[in-house]
């Protein structure tokens, strides 16, 4: 900071707070982690100081983690592939209609939020379950006669896990398609493009800024989630998440719960940074532009 | 923070005066004085008033819902009007979030007495070095309690309770009357649970290793208080997670589940059967030989105000109190129902024992339990994944 | 044109999607039974007068509110300060200032909040309603600084410049042009922290103080024996109070310029 050119305070004065709060919030206590997973759990809630790499040797040798790992891995990209390809068309639809309370439209993605997160993901069981909604309607057509199962597996976890990151994404690639020239595919189109070439040609690159930073949070979120797996899931059905939360809070393990922790936090730092290789990560602002 | 705002006003005004502010952004700029100035007062208000209340707060954490109500009605809102005192009552997740809190805060800052779950946990916290020394003359109502309940917790704690109990219940079997009789579920006992013809019918409890723990004993053919081969317990459970639908994690879904017909059999909480069957479903409920019972307890930290806790205690006591938590929560109070005269609705609760000698029920040895808890809770954690 | 009415189309079925769980909630709150599956066995308003009558739902309902106000408030506040700041100064660093500044949503909630509580006690500062305020700040930040970013963005400093080039000073500059311009993602923005606060449960269990429940938590207690339909009803009133006041307001305000 002591270089010669002048150096200008101001943009830190704004800055500050913001960072003393991040500082003090997220950065010391990663901190505090870090060191406990080197600590040594004695018994069920009791820790003793040490500098041992014992826990991190458990992480690196016992397959039990490597497949909770690739389980939560392989989840987040189907979730985010599913609500890329789901949240795209709606937000191309807001973006470019001509209803005029569009902050309706998006106001009414974020309302499901309202209702508590616990009550909402129960709700499938009422819609998908076998005295559920669509069982009904399919009995009393007489399509079926007995109840089809939904619940209980990947699939209900997956559709509810799309049902709560879904708004992040189409908020995500609606900012940047309401960012684009609305005379660019027009034009396109007097040059000769088929109407699709043209979206494919114009929009669609021009909106990829906005579906990375969709999915860089809706992977991300997945990646970190325990609790809709516990509600809608089977026995199968588990993701990292749940062995950082039953190290920490059931096995009263917090080394190794740090341990976890951390894993789970450099992983996704690498996603981040393949996606900041990629697109660069101002681009995660830039499109909610 | 009143004054700065004050300030501000004036500043605005002055500015408006000459013209330099237009009116719109004013009024924006006003209201966001005006809530600045309204939040700020209204936790000043709070925090004063925190600061004026006398007497002594209690921190009592337990499950909510009907049981928090009831103690709220009965014994908080009467101790607070003849004591002074305050109690502030709080909703937990389970005993471990509230271990957790402790251990991460370093002192019981907030925390005084907690509903607690089982012998076993008495002897966590005592071995954790949060047992209090209860002085039971100061709680006649304890003289109620049933001995056989109190036992147990005296052999943990010989010279003193830490803890008065609570209620009990037990975790039996459940089982949908319409598709399974009761002559067969009886006759099947532990191993309905894994009756390969209910395959995807089957339930079982998620949250508690020893709870799994035990019917993998009981379907290994071994004493659950004196399990020889833990290899034999973690074979069965890991039969029984294949035939399930899904471990559920809370009462709620227990109900759920069984409600809905999703599952058929499992094992489940003697007082959310009976409400259940009090809603009108058909489910039945038993409890195979040598099935779980437990008891729980409200549990003082060490470090709280003994005097005014024991008060307390001796308030959520009360025979009318302790009848009313039961009839909400469906589990029968630890009174002894040869001293103090139950209702009909207790009396019909399942695992109400009207002798008040529990012969019938075993237990969880503490001792026995709490030695191997860190590796096989462990186990539990993984068989549960799959492993 | 057949090309957009599919997209009307998929859009419907989306918003559908969406929509469905909410409806059940909805549909549900009006059920008179407890168990409310499907089909709806009677329609009773008893769920209504239960919640406002159960004290401990209300206050912790107003504890939420008031948190979540809060949340709003110092989340937008910070998010604005530090977007001015790395959009309209140069900031050395400035991609590692915004990493650390979308971290809280990187890292797994569980983990912020033992480490939080362990630096606490390290600090032997007790659990207050304001760490949980300062808490759910930190964890709505990074969704306030992405939003209004990137509105930031396409504010053309040429606004500014002019302002300033007329005589007004930084501040009246930031009040009377920038912010006006930048409404738009400042309500998104504090819409978005106040619905994040609303609804977080993992990291509340840890923070709030001793006493203090939020909905998500009171809920999360009430599952042991059953969730009653109250809490329906109570999703039921925040939808009508959240889409039913913009929606007066904008008709209202319709309705008075028409008359002038």
């Amino acid at each position: 900071m002591a270089k010669a050119t002048a150096f200008d305070p101001r943009p830190w004065y704004l800055l500050s707070p913001a960072l003393l709060a991040i500082a003090f919030l997220v950065i010391a206590p990663i901190c505090f982690i870090l060191v406990y997973s080197f600590y040594i759990n004695v018994d069920l809630g009791v820790d003793e100081v040490a500098f041992q790499f014992g826990n991190w040797q458990d992480l690196l040798t016992d397959s039990y983690y490597h497949n909770a790992i690739w389980k939560t891995f392989r989840m987040a990209v189907i979730v985010t592939v599913l609500a890329a390809f789901l949240g795209y068309i709606p937000a191309y639809f807001i973006a470019h209609t001509n209803f005029r309370r569009k902050w309706l439209l998006l106001l009414l993605l974020i309302l499901p939020f309202w209702v508590s997160f616990i009550i909402r993901t129960m709700s499938w069981i009422h819609i998908m379950g076998n005295q559920g909604a669509i069982n009904g309607v399919l009995i009393w057509l007489g399509l079926t006669d007995e109840p089809i199962s939904m619940m209980y597996n990947e699939f209900a976890v997956i559709v509810g896990f799309i049902h709560v990151f879904l708004p992040y994404m189409i908020l995500n690639v609606y900012v940047s398609l309401e960012g684009i020239d609305r005379n660019l595919e027009p034009a396109a189109r007097t040059l000769g493009c088929t109407p699709w070439q043209a979206f494919r040609e114009v929009t669609l690159p021009l909106s990829l800024p906005g579906l990375a930073a969709g999915s860089l949070l809706v992977f991300v979120l997945t990646a970190g989630s325990y609790v809709t797996p516990i509600i809608l899931g089977g026995p199968n059905d588990f993701l990292f998440g749940n062995l950082i939360y039953d190290a920490v809070v059931s096995e009263l393990n917090w080394p190794m719960g740090a341990t976890l922790s951390f894993t789970l936090l450099f992983l996704l730092g690498i996603v981040v940074v393949i996606y900041s290789r990629f697109m660069g990560l101002n681009q995660l602002y830039k499109a909610l532009s | 923070m009143k004054q700065d705002s004050t300030k501000r006003y004036e500043k605005l005004r002055e500015v408006m005066g000459n013209g330099d502010i237009d009116r719109r952004s004013f009024m924006g700029l006003l209201g966001a004085a005006g809530l600045v100035a309204g939040v700020g007062g209204g936790i000043m208000t709070t925090l004063s008033r925190q600061a004026l209340a006398a007497g002594t707060e209690l921190h009592f954490e337990g499950w909510g819902g009907i049981v928090s109500e009831a103690l709220r009605k009965n014994a908080f809102d009467p101790y607070e009007a003849k004591t002074g005192n305050s109690v502030i009552d709080a909703t937990f997740g389970g005993e471990e979030e509230v271990l957790t809190k402790l251990k991460a805060a370093g002192s019981i800052d907030g925390h005084n007495i907690i509903h607690s779950s089982g012998i076993a946990w008495y002897k966590r916290w005592v071995d954790n070095g949060y047992a209090s020394e209860i002085n039971e003359k100061n709680i006649p109502n304890m003289a109620n309690v049933m001995e056989a309940v109190l036992k147990p917790f005296r052999a943990v704690t010989p010279d003193h309770l830490s803890a008065a109990p609570y209620d009990y219940g037990t975790t039996g079997i459940a089982y949908n009357t319409k598709y399974v009789s009761e002559a067969d579920a009886k006759a099947m006992g532990a191993n309905l649970l894994l009756n390969k013809e209910l395959k995807g019918k089957i339930g079982g409890w998620g949250g508690d290793w020893a709870n799994r723990a035990w019917y993998g004993a009981l379907q290994s053919g071994q004493d659950p208080n004196d399990i020889t081969d833990w290899d034999a317990v973690w074979d069965k459970v890991r039969e029984h997670r294949g035939l399930i639908l899904k471990y559920w994690s809370s009462g709620a879904e227990l109900m759920d589940l069984l409600a809905k017909e999703e599952i058929y059999v499992t094992e489940a909480w003697s007082g959310r059967v009976a409400a259940l069957q009090a809603q009108g479903h058909p489910i039945g409920y038993f409890d195979p030989k040598n099935g779980l019972a437990w008891m729980e307890t409200m549990f003082v930290l060490k470090g709280s105000p003994m005097a005014e806790a024991e008060e307390l205690l001796n308030f959520m006591l009360a025979p009318e109190t302790s009848i009313a938590v039961a009839e909400g929560q469906k589990y029968p109070p630890a009174l002894d129902p040869s001293k103090v005269e139950m209702t009909d609705m207790v009396k019909g609760l399942p695992a109400f024992d009207p002798t008040g000698k529990l012969d019938g029920l075993v237990f969880r040895d503490p001792v026995k339990w709490n030695e191997v808890e860190k590796d096989q809770k462990k186990m539990w954690n993984r068989v549960k994944k799959g492993a | 044109m057949r090309a957009w009415n599919l997209i009307k189309i998929y859009t419907v079925l989306v918003y559908i999607f969406m929509f469905a769980p909410v409806a059940v909630v909805l549909l549900l709150a009006f059920n008179s039974s407890q168990f409310g599956g499907f089909p709806i066995e009677g329609f009773s308003l008893r769920w209504f007068a239960k919640l406002f009558e159960n004290e401990a739902i209300m206050r912790a309902f107003e504890t939420s509110l008031i948190l979540g106000v809060l949340t709003a408030f110092f989340a937008t506040t910070l998010g604005i300060l530090a977007s001015l700041a790395l959009v309209r100064y140069k900031v050395p660093g400035k991609e590692w200032i915004t990493t650390l500044l979308i971290s809280p949503v990187l890292v797994p909630e569980t983990v912020l909040a033992v480490g939080l509580l362990i630096f606490l006690r390290w600090l032997s500062m007790p659990r207050s309603f304001a760490v949980l305020l300062l808490g759910h700040t930190m964890i709505a930040l990074p969704f306030v600084v992405l939003v209004v970013q990137a509105r930031l963005v396409g504010i053309r400093k040429e606004y500014e410049e002019a302002a300033r080039s007329l005589g007004a000073n930084p501040l009246q500059t930031f009040f009377q042009v920038t912010l006006p311009l930048l409404m738009p993602a400042v309500f998104a923005g504090a819409l978005f922290a106040f619905t994040i606060s609303f609804d977080n449960i993992t990291a509340t269990i840890f923070w709030r103080p001793a006493g203090s429940e939020t909905v998500p938590t009171q809920i999360f207690g009430m599952l042991r024996n059953s969730v009653s339909p109250e809490i329906n009803a109570l999703g039921f009133v925040m939808i009508v109070i959240t889409v039913g006041v913009p929606l007066m307001a904008g008709g209202l305000a319709r309705y008075f310029a028409r008359k002038r």
